[in-house]
């Protein structure tokens, strides 16, 4: 009775040591990413804090309920950071995830996607019409994205014959003899990663302009600030998820070894990230669609040789 | 290709390095020669109003309280610091700074006021010829401009067609 | 010589009608003909003989002549040709046959005569106003010589509202205001969308209209004028401030010292430079590409520092005066200019390498927009615009001004007339202007820089000036007057005609290829900003502003 009073205690305790640890670092890396497009622009950047600033400033501004319904907008901005927040639970960040004995992968998908719909929520509550150009852009998206992920983890399910995370998150798709369905996946998520973490060129979606069009155009004050720290959330929490499926070797190691492996090529692509939005312009929706159904295909050939053991 | 243009691009950029400047964290004066602020030398001045009479922006006014004293107000709003005053000055009196950090609350720290001792001219007490026919527009003799409110005040002829010709003052 | 074998022409088919030929030089013709006849002569000029439409001017010159005056100006560019065909029109009821007709392109000329100066385009298809706003009460022409400037008139109706054009049938329009709070600058296009297809376009403008012809007219001097002329335009003021030096050099014969040409050329070309740099970033910018969109503009800086140090301002140069120039490109200056134009010829080259392989780019620009030879013509479209139809117009060829006739240089054309040509035709102008600019240096003799004018610049003559800027030709038209400032003056800035050929350019396009089609004009005012689209099939009226507009432009695809 003591023992499992403890774990439960000790789960908690690591839960909430995660969350915070991913809302710490998640604006240093939106920092560094910052640093870095500056750089390829010839600037000096903002500081690397600057994420921090930006939150809070957000924060002490006004609220101008401009949406038409602004208490589903607030809902949605606590919705968005909480399922992100949610999602970092699950996922090992350099440690294993506190909260992994409860759930499995289906949960962790469905969380993935509540945090999606989200932001069509967001674009639906503030009504304004180009935050409905958003949402059916975001929808348009989420419509091949998602599947993408679903065979990402239902390679990695497949291979290691469960759904646990612990086993799911641990190089799974690797898992066969000949990993021929890892590779692909792979592949298909290096190349759909930038769609994932939503930045040029495949941000049609959301980040439209430079005053925040699409689906958070009407959101101000503290609920931006919300949404802005869930997408941050979101760029840490797959990189996570990518680490965790496709490069989790490191992760055996002692203690600070494994949490610094982690780290550093979490770092990697964050900055692989910035500098593919700093070097592109962005895809009309159409192209944009496009190259993920092409993405989709090959996930759809993946899954089939995972079912065939490959 | 598209992915060699793209290294291609973003080898400019790199290449080029950091060229943004920490202005204005850190000063950053302008080239040699930038026309900012117009600073009027009281000393040098021999009160003969070109400068007004060739502001395009008409911001220098000129008010003779009486016949020794010519008051010449500079004003500052609307200066777009053309220079043509310090061009047409014949005393090199005014010289073109090369302030232009010029942010303030109060209107009033951009003016300068200049107030004269005049000679008087034997004939007719004050007259200065328009050196050419393009400055016959340029305004002599005794000058009214309202420094209160801080309009020049002209003399014109409407040209309406079937009106007799008489002065009309015209406020700016 | 080309003034003289037009007049023996037109003399021969309308020997009565024309009343008087002023040619005060061999490539300027001024004919003054009947009111009745003007329509007839236009046709014969504009249709059989192929000149090029510029604009229409209209003046009160009624203290002078007693009459009203309409202007119609034309340039033969193969001939070298500047002219005007006018006529005065009786001072009760100032009436002339419209143009349009005949000339497309006249149509808000002859609007915004009929709104400022009162002179009625009989038969013009477009009653509506152009220029003045809704509220002025009728009849309360600004520009005539009994309104002052000054003054708001009686009578100000702010309850008046402007008539938009009825839409195609099936559909119920809500007329939503120019301005709101999200715009930073007001003009209004309405479009007509089926589905996600542009069918048709109307453009409300001229909210930012300052006046500037009435302050010339009414309280400047002419040496005042070039500092007012360089404002017009927030990039190219030079160009309007050599335009309009050079158009009161023409009425009154003045032959300025010739290193002052070559001071007007280098610093044009400088503004042409950094103009379509600056045009590059911004396309870029509309598309979504910030990375080039900074490094555009970080490779213009020098240009602007450069012309700092010569002038003493990045942008507002001060440079022109009636009969010459005021600074001087001094010998430390060359080798500074040297220079920088070497730096700046490697960057742009390397620039034009890296961009020209662009897919992404090519993919957001190829198809867009294009304008046919066919519809340049019609509507005097001018410029890269036209240039980029493989009308091979230029003015620093057609009409050679300032020291052009002194410098080599070719005339850059594509074929395609898209967006992606009129990328091409700026990147690669950029390169003939650096060329320009080295020859001037070469050339460049010691010499005083202005004329000392000691006669008073004779009234009542007429001068006319084109100049290429960079986005095409700016032609000032004016006629001296008494009192040491013009008559009337009139600007026509090369937007003035693109704009009116923008609905043509996006009929049957993507509705999110708009901005992109709307920048590649390089508009010289930002009236890309409000886009109303009525949905055809539904109904609905939806309005987007600016942000919303370059959100569209960034991923395109289907408008909703």
């Amino acid at each position: 009775m003591g023992g499992e009073l403890l774990s439960v205690a000790l789960s908690v305790l690591s839960a909430v040591a995660n969350v915070a640890l991913v809302l710490l670092v998640a604006p240093l890396l939106q920092g560094v990413q910052r640093r870095i497009t500056a750089r390829v622009q010839s600037r000096q950047g903002p500081p690397l804090l600057q994420p921090y600033y930006d939150l809070l400033k957000l924060l002490g501004k006004e609220d101008l309920e401009s949406g038409e319904a602004p208490a589903v907008q607030r809902f949605a901005a606590y919705l968005s950071l909480a399922t992100v927040l949610a999602t970092a639970c699950l996922v090992p960040l350099g440690f294993p995830a506190p909260l992994s004995a409860v759930g499995d992968a289906i949960l962790l998908l469905y969380l993935l996607l509540l945090s999606g719909v989200c932001t069509l929520l967001a674009g639906a509550a503030a009504g304004s019409t180009y935050s409905w150009v958003g949402v059916s852009r975001e929808m348009m998206s989420m419509m091949t994205l998602e599947p993408i992920l679903a065979v990402a983890l239902g390679v990695g399910a497949l291979h290691a014959r469960s759904f646990r995370l612990g086993e799911v998150l641990d190089g799974s798709p690797w898992s066969a003899a000949v990993p021929l369905s890892g590779l692909v996946m792979l592949v298909v998520m290096l190349l759909g990663f930038q769609a994932y973490a939503g930045r040029v060129p495949f941000d049609a979606a959301e980040a439209e302009t430079e005053i925040m069009d699409g689906p958070l155009s009407e959101y101000s004050g503290q609920k931006l600030a919300l949404f802005r720290l869930a997408q941050m959330c979101k760029l840490v929490v797959y990189a996570g998820l990518f680490v965790a499926l496709f490069v989790p070797w490191g992760a055996d190691l002692p203690f600070p070894l494994a949490f610094l492996a982690f780290w550093a090529k979490a770092l990697v692509l964050v900055v692989a990230v910035a500098l593919i939005a700093a070097t592109h312009a962005r895809y009309r929706v159409d192209q944009a669609i496009r190259r993920y159904s092409v993405l989709l295909a090959f996930s759809l050939v993946a899954i089939v040789l995972a079912a065939f053991g490959r | 290709m598209a992915l060699t243009s793209k290294l291609k691009e973003a080898w400019i950029g790199i290449a080029a390095g950091k060229v943004t400047l920490p202005y204005p964290l850190a000063p950053h004066p302008p080239a040699a020669g930038f026309r900012g602020r117009p600073i009027f030398d009281a000393s040098k001045c021999i009160g003969c109003g070109g400068c007004a009479s060739n502001c395009p922006a008409r911001e220098i006014l000129i008010f003779d309280p009486c016949q020794e004293l010519r008051v010449i107000h500079y004003l500052g709003r609307r200066c777009t610091s053309c220079g043509r005053c310090a061009e047409v000055c014949p005393e090199k009196a005014i010289t073109m700074s090369e302030a232009f950090e010029l942010a303030t609350n109060s209107i009033a720290d951009l003016e300068q006021r200049l107030t004269l001792f005049m000679g008087s001219c034997q004939r007719c007490g004050r007259c200065f010829p328009a050196p050419t026919p393009l400055d016959a527009l340029k305004l002599t003799g005794y000058r009214i401009d309202d420094v209160e409110a801080g309009r020049w005040v002209f003399r014109s002829r409407p040209s309406a067609p079937g009106e007799t010709t008489h002065d009309v003052d015209i406020e700016l | 010589m080309p003034s003289r074998a037009l007049l023996s022409k037109l003399a021969d088919r309308f020997g009565s009608a024309i009343q008087r030929a002023d040619l005060p030089a061999s490539e300027r013709l001024f004919l003054t003909v009947d009111p009745g006849a003007v329509r007839q002569v236009c046709s014969a000029l504009f249709g059989e003989l192929g000149a090029r439409y510029v604009i229409t001017v209209g003046a009160d010159d009624r203290p002078f002549s007693g009459k009203y005056l309409v202007a119609h100006d034309f340039a033969l560019d193969k001939e070298h040709l500047l002219g005007s065909v006018m006529a005065l029109l009786p001072p009760d009821a100032p009436r002339v046959d419209s143009i349009s007709g005949v000339v497309p392109g006249a149509s808000w000329a002859e609007r915004e005569m009929r709104d400022l100066v009162g002179i009625e385009p009989a038969g013009h298809a477009d009653p509506r106003r152009l220029v003045l706003p809704d509220g002025w009460p009728d009849g309360v022409h600004p520009l005539r010589k009994d309104v002052p400037w000054n003054e708001l008139p009686q009578g100000y109706d702010p309850g008046r509202r402007y008539a938009f054009q009825e839409p195609p049938p099936n559909c119920t329009v809500v007329p939503l205001g120019p301005f709101h709070p999200a715009l930073d600058e007001p003009a209004h296009f309405r479009l007509f969308v089926e589905g996600e297809r542009v069918r048709g376009c109307e453009y409300r403008g001229f909210m930012v209209h300052r006046g500037i012809e009435k302050l010339a007219e009414s309280v400047l001097g002419y040496d005042d004028i070039p500092t007012l002329a360089e404002r017009i335009c927030g990039i190219c003021g030079c160009v309007h401030s050599v335009a309009y030096a050079q158009a009161v050099e023409s009425a009154a014969s003045l032959e300025i010292p010739p290193r002052a040409e070559y001071i007007r050329t280098v610093l044009l070309e400088l503004e042409r430079l950094h103009s379509h740099l600056l045009w590059l970033g911004l396309a870029c910018h509309l598309i979504g590409f910030d990375t080039l969109f900074m490094q555009a503009f970080r490779i213009r800086e020098p240009v602007m520092w450069m012309a700092e140090k010569i002038t003493g301002n990045r942008k507002t140069y001060g440079l022109c005066l009636v009969g010459g120039v005021r600074w001087d490109v001094t010998s430390e200056v060359r080798v500074e200019l040297r220079q920088m134009l070497a730096d700046l010829e490697r960057e742009w080259r390397a620039l034009v390498d890296a961009v020209s392989g662009d897919r992404n780019l090519k993919a957001r620009t190829r198809g867009v927009g294009v304008s046919s030879p066919e519809l340049v013509r019609s509507m005097g479209l001018v410029g890269p615009v036209a240039r980029a139809a493989g009308v091979d117009i230029d003015c620093r060829r057609d009409h050679p001004y300032a020291a052009y006739d002194r410098v080599e240089f070719d005339v850059i054309t594509a074929q395609d007339g898209d967006v992606w040509a009129r990328l091409v035709v700026r990147l690669l102008e950029g390169f003939q202007s650096i060329r320009i600019i080295r020859q001037c240096l070469e050339k460049m003799e010691p010499g005083p820089l202005r004329l000392d004018i000691r006669d008073a610049l004779p009234a009542g003559r007429l001068g006319v000036s084109s100049v290429e800027a960079p986005r095409g030709e700016s032609h000032h038209f004016l006629v001296t007057g008494d009192e040491n400032r013009p008559r009337r003056w009139r600007v026509r800035a090369p937007t003035y005609q693109n704009l009116q050929g923008i609905p043509a350019m996006i009929q049957d396009q993507m509705l999110s290829d708009m901005p992109i089609s709307l920048g590649s004009i390089d508009p010289c005012f930002s009236c890309t900003d409000r886009l109303e689209t009525v949905d055809l099939q539904t109904g609905a009226a939806r309005v987007y502003d600016q942000a919303a507009l370059r959100a569209m432009a960034r991923e395109g695809g289907h408008g909703r």
